[in-house]
């Protein structure tokens, strides 16, 4: 097949219609590129600038008079407290969820590897949270965690006064005393208003932010372990490797490396856009302590109509993100290469 | 492999057992609430289906009975249903699920058929064209593809109100109508066709317009598969962008925007609709992953090959 088309192209005639062709070809890619160019501008990069130009402005949407304001918003978000804990807030939710969904992806990854065909009903499973709309299933998570009728409370007081009250009092622990702990106090009280309460909101949207990711880092990590040679595990055994911490510490750790990059980052930016679950179940609260970014930007922005602020914050989520991607590249182009 | 059952053995999979329990135990609780009655769901009683006892639904009382006199006993009794049949049929009557669901299949559809019609020609120019300015077209490309989109929601969606398109489908489908991963990935698909195929064709005499979209797009089913299942998940479940996009005409609703509206009003009894709600939003594409397993996670993870 190949030598045939060969052997017509060598024919004059058809060689020059090919030419032709070619030429033809060369105005007919700028066409072809046109509208993807056209929209890349409008829509990806012109936005930027426009939020970049508000952010130094007390623009609002129907107000016809804006005033420039020079780095004033920026001052407000960097200086005043409840923007303080903003940024605070998105930063804890980042650096919580990144490492622990990660750790937990790469965790699942390796022990389904290592179960044999079994492992495949725990992967459809463990990637079910990936597929399933996030608000609906923040929803589910609201109801199962309320304080009264919530399935979970429910179920953490049918231990109480039993030996599952006993052991996860961890009094039977030496020098430890059961009736301060944890489950004790909550089982002589009421175990916590998990959303309402301060100190659990935070760590309740986290774990909601990791049960929904980790499928995915799992199914990016099981993609890697495929690309790990068997004979590297084979050679460091001649080696004396031959114990499992040093077999992942020295052989799959660092094959890994390219994997753990790329699942760093998108984990990452996808945890700085975390709305859905703040939206749906705090409002930001209590006391701003789930006052993400992407939150901020929309009750600032479009419910309070204040968009010069809310482009400030904009161009501060801007300059996270494309630290992050550089740090990536950069990282990418340094480090990681075994092949 | 049962010769090799051990303790380790055991422990993994009592470990990975646990974990099933964590991720499965919401996708239970939806279902489960969504068939219990509200007595059932403030008491936590009644299993996992529910007693299924009928109970007497309150709004279909007083919308037949507008005078707000005393309910006839006939009526109570005309209006007595399963809780299961009260919640998914309220979950359709409270709101029209129906419409907010055919919205947002018109929208993920025409999403991904825009992002085709736009991306292929410009991934196959970028792969198989050679024309001036073309690496800069590519530069481009690259550059864009750092800029989540979700993250300039709010100039959009200020260029949008400017230009009076906010509450319309045009604002839910404009912002992604440009997928830079699409053209990334299509490129990088192409460039593994080999130009003989193109240079037969064009001997032929086929336009390059047809090139691209009898040549090259069949060439490309299984990655456009890919890129579908990509695409339709992403806006399928999306909340931000529609929240932003539609802030008050509720024709064009979203399905997670249509859920969302349950949660307003914290009166108990909404709480079995709102469950049924979320278990019919979720269902379509739990159901498809299941089917299509392979496929849909190799679509999803398709973000990880660049």
């Amino acid at each position: 097949m190949k030598e045939e088309v060969a052997a017509t192209v060598s024919a004059p005639h058809v060689n020059s219609s090919l030419k032709r062709a070619e030429n033809r070809a060369k105005w007919v890619s700028y066409l072809f590129c046109f509208p993807a160019v056209t929209l890349m501008f409008i829509i990806l990069l012109v936005p930027i600038f426009v939020a970049a130009g508000l952010s130094f402005t007390d623009y609002s949407l129907g107000n016809p008079d804006m005033n420039w304001l020079g780095s004033k918003n920026y001052e407000v978000i960097f200086g005043r407290s409840s923007y303080q804990k903003m940024i605070w807030a998105t930063v804890t939710y980042v650096v919580v969820v990144v490492p622990v969904s990660i750790g937990l992806g790469l965790g699942a990854a390796m022990l389904i590897n290592s179960v044999g065909r079994l492992g495949e009903i725990y992967k459809t499973i463990y990637f079910l949270p990936v597929m399933a709309a996030l608000l609906a299933m923040a929803l589910v998570w609201d109801l199962a965690l309320h304080p009264t009728v919530g399935i979970i409370n429910d179920f953490l007081s049918l231990g109480c006064g039993s030996g599952v009250e006993t052991f996860f009092s961890f009094g039977w622990i030496p020098f430890v005393d059961g009736s301060q702990s944890w489950y004790a106090t909550s089982c002589a009280d009421e175990f916590p208003n998990w959303i309402g309460d301060r100190d659990y909101t935070m760590p309740v949207i986290c774990f909601i932010g990791i049960w929904q990711a980790f499928g995915f880092n799992m199914v990016l990590y099981l993609a890697g372990l495929t690309g790990v040679p068997r004979e590297l595990y084979h050679a460091a055994a001649i080696d004396g490797v031959t114990n499992g911490w040093d077999q992942f510490r020295l052989v799959t750790w660092p094959m890994l490396g390219p994997t753990t990059i790329f699942v760093v980052t998108i984990t990452s930016i996808n945890s700085f856009k975390v709305f859905d679950t703040v939206e749906a179940l705090t409002w930001g609260g209590p006391a701003k302590s789930t006052y993400v970014m992407m939150y901020a930007i929309f009750e600032k922005a479009v419910k309070e109509n204040l968009v010069g602020f809310g482009s400030a914050i904009t161009v501060v989520f801007l300059g996270f993100v494309l630290i992050i991607t550089f740090t990536q590249r950069y990282l990418v182009e340094k480090r990681v290469h075994y092949s | 492999m049962i010769n090799n059952f051990s303790a380790t053995q055991a422990l993994r999979h009592t470990i990975l057992i646990i974990g099933a329990l964590i991720v499965i135990l919401p996708f239970y609780a939806m279902l489960s609430y969504s068939m219990k009655s509200p007595h059932e769901i403030e008491t936590n009683t009644g299993g996992f289906f529910g007693d299924q006892k009928p109970m007497v639904d309150e709004w279909c009382v007083k919308a037949n009975n507008p005078s707000g006199v005393r309910p006839s006993e006939e009526l109570k009794q005309s209006c007595t249903k399963t809780p299961v049949v009260f919640n998914y049929q309220s979950a359709f009557t409270k709101a029209p699920l129906v419409r907010y669901m055919l919205n947002g299949v018109f929208v993920t559809v025409s999403i991904f058929i825009i992002q085709v019609l736009i991306a292929l020609p410009c991934a196959y120019a970028l792969a198989k064209l050679k024309f001036w300015g073309r690496d800069a077209v590519f530069m481009l490309v690259l550059f864009c593809l750092l800029i989540p989109v979700h993250a300039i929601a709010l100039p959009l969606y200020i260029m949008l109100s400017k230009v009076g398109l906010i509450n319309s489908y045009a604002a839910l489908i404009i912002p992604w109508t440009i997928s830079v991963f699409g053209i990334f990935l299509m490129r990088q698909f192409f460039m593994t066709i080999p130009d003989d195929l193109i240079d037969a064709a064009r001997i032929d005499g086929m336009s390059e317009f047809s090139i691209v979209w009898k040549v090259m797009l069949p060439c490309a089913i299984p990655a456009l598969m890919a890129f579908a299942i990509f695409s339709v998940v992403a806006h399928w479940n999306d909340y931000f962008w529609p929240r932003i996009a539609v802030t008050s005409d509720r024709n064009y609703f979203t399905p997670p925007l249509g859920l969302r509206m349950f949660k307003g009003d914290s009166d108990g009894d909404v709480y079995g609709p709102m469950m049924a709600t979320a278990t019919i939003i979720v269902t379509p594409l739990i159901v498809a992953f299941l089917l299509a397993q392979r496929k849909f996670i190799e679509g999803i993870t398709l973000s990880g090959m660049k």
